[in-house]
């Protein structure tokens, strides 16, 4: 754990986080606000004490209220790994800005998560379906989102109108999203 | 009986229109970069290459845009083993999800678990006894290099050489039934648990592993001597798909293919998980960036995995192989991120507890996915032929790139 990471970061941040700066083993966690993610990732990957020049991985989130872009970060100045979440995006209409500015890398793991979650990534060259076929329309890492097994619990409802396949007639209640707004 | 003669597609005088080399109606672009890529300009047409081209290393099909001979842009087309593997994780309890993250890379499955297994130990705060930590490197640094020989064997094989497959294919299968005596299993192992191992090491294991180290450095010596200086191996790789350390920054590359343009970058060292803070090796690198650095650091990291194996075994402690776990996990809520170095780079599992037996969100991190997007910007302007080489040097495995 690297207590002097923890330091920094709020110091080049201060406001701008969400919660304090969370540490547990090797990993650091900030919350930033959407509207500050691309300004965020910029200074972090810029600043000559930061340096995290390595973009680890990009993904969604659904936590059935609201969606996520969480990014992992790894720093060749610090031996903590640094996990961005971005909390807030609308479960209606996901969107936030693409990191293909800065990493052309994460252009396919955007298309994951647009895939996935429906996630919309401004900027992003080549947003379109990647493991899903083209014409597929649900998201499949929603929440409500049910697996074959599951179908009978769901009254097949989907996000938007478009995927509603059609209610079953003997849907009644109405869907049970698992849901976890603490994490 | 009278047949009407289809024309020839060889005859010069029959118009062919652009978008007859799809056997389907062309696709509509969706995207900017979809758009530019059907767009085709005087000369070109596509060529399409798999899904099932042994090339492909799975099954991915490919869209070669090309003029004449060379590669203009390639456009690949995934998801034709995709299984939904994080949502199957969801929906599954802590020790389950582990047995399905196995098949994820079938050529190196130890890896595929040893994430997970990492994020959740990490979740439910577990101590890993130090003779499982030990089994654990053990068994990975077999598992890479049994996948590292048939890495060898695929990219001669992908450049027109039988032979190397068939001499990789020994190495690998007495890695694999060495295993298979430890675990049960030659391909999809199942071994690490939360807290541990799945078993100790046993007397067939241990003999078999003994057997196989007295010659092994000599062996795979003898298998590098038969295409390592290969001349048609050398000039088909040499200078070919040049990737530079920054471009490989920006892309998110890892694991041999960032070592070889230079970059010392080894989660082993630089994030030490495990006990390899305590075991000595080098982490090779190579400056040139092409398809050979890439062949050449994997043969390099070959011999650093013999002897890391070779301390393993000198220092294995005695000792329980499990913690002491109750068999109903329910760990904190909380978020924890598991890594661990592969054969390929790094092999991530981003994991969400909300305090329920099942992992709330399960994220999986392939390297082979990331390094899957470099085959389109290292292969424009080369030979057709160029791009199984360039593929092959990459070293994708499409069960992990699809997911």
């Amino acid at each position: 754990m690297d207590r002097r990471l923890a330091a920094l970061l709020t110091e080049k941040f201060g406001e701008r986080l969400l919660t304090p700066v969370r540490q547990r083993y090797d990993e650091s966690e900030i919350r930033v606000a959407l509207a500050n993610a691309t300004d965020t990732l910029r200074t972090l990957h810029d600043d000559p004490a930061l340096r995290f020049e390595m973009l680890i991985d990009l993904c969604g989130v659904d936590t059935g209220e609201e969606m996520q872009v969480v990014y992992h970060l790894s720093s060749s100045t610090s031996g903590d790994w640094l996990r961005v979440i971005v909390p807030g995006l609308d479960r209606t209409a996901p969107r936030i800005a693409s990191a293909t500015f800065m990493w052309p890398g994460a252009e396919w793991m955007e298309r994951e998560a647009y895939d996935m979650f429906g996630i919309i990534f401004e900027g992003n060259r080549d947003l379109r379906r990647i493991y899903m076929p083209d014409d597929y329309r649900s998201f499949p890492l929603r929440k409500d989102f049910y697996l074959a097994d599951d179908a009978s619990r769901s009254p097949a409802a989907g996000v938007r109108n478009m995927e509603r396949a059609g209610t079953p007639a003997d849907a009644t209640a109405a869907t049970v999203l698992r849901k976890s707004p603490g994490v | 009986m009278t047949q009407q003669m289809r024309p020839s597609l060889d005859d010069p005088r029959v118009a062919i229109p652009a978008d007859s080399t799809w056997y389907e109606p062309a696709p509509i672009p969706q995207t900017e970069r979809q758009a530019e890529f059907l767009t085709l300009r005087e000369g070109e047409m596509f060529v399409n290459m798999g899904p099932q081209h042994p090339s492909t290393h799975g099954v991915l099909r490919v869209i070669i845009k090309v003029n004449g001979e060379k590669v203009v842009d390639l456009d690949p087309v995934l998801g034709y083993l995709h299984r939904g593997v994080e949502k199957l994780c969801e929906n599954a309890d802590y020790h389950q999800a582990i047995c399905y993250t196995d098949p994820l890379e079938y050529v190196a499955s130890l890896f595929c678990e040893a994430a997970p297994v990492a994020a959740f130990e990490k979740l439910m705060d577990v101590d890993v006894p130090r003779r499982a930590q030990y089994i654990r490197v053990l068994t990975m640094e077999l598992n890479r290099i049994a996948s590292h020989t048939l890495f060898q064997g695929w990219m001669a094989l992908d450049l027109g050489g039988i032979t190397p497959i068939l001499w990789a294919f020994i190495e690998r299968d007495e890695i694999v039934d060495m295993l298979a005596a430890l675990t049960g299993q030659k391909l999809l192992y199942n071994y690490y648990r939360i807290g541990g191992v799945n078993g100790d090491l046993n007397h067939e294991f241990m003999s078999r592993l003994g057997t196989w180290m007295s010659r092994a450095a000599a062996q795979i010596d003898s298998n590098l001597a038969l295409i390592n200086e290969n001349e048609i191996f050398v000039r088909r790789t040499r200078g070919l798909g040049v990737l530079d350390a920054k471009t490989a920054l920006k892309m998110g590359v890892t694991g041999p293919n960032l070592r070889a343009s230079g970059v010392p970058y080894d989660l082993r060292r630089d994030r030490p998980y495990l006990v390899y803070p305590e075991l000595e090796f080098d982490v090779p690198t190579r400056d040139e960036g092409d398809s050979l650095a890439r062949y050449l650091v994997r043969m390099d990291e070959i011999k650093q995995s013999i002897r890391i194996i070779d301390q393993v075994l000198h220092e294995m402690p005695d000792g329980p192989v499990m913690a002491k776990l109750p068999r109903l996990l329910r760990p904190r809520p909380g978020r924890a991120f598991g890594a661990v170095e592969g054969p390929r780079g790094v092999y991530g599992t981003y994991a969400i507890s909300d305090g329920t037996d099942q992992p709330f969100r399960m994220r999986i991190h392939d390297p082979s996915f990331v390094h899957l997007q470099l085959v389109g910007p290292l292969t424009k302007g080369n030979l057709i032929a160029d791009t199984m080489a360039v593929m092959a040097s990459l070293d994708p495995v499409m069960g992990g790139v699809d997911k």
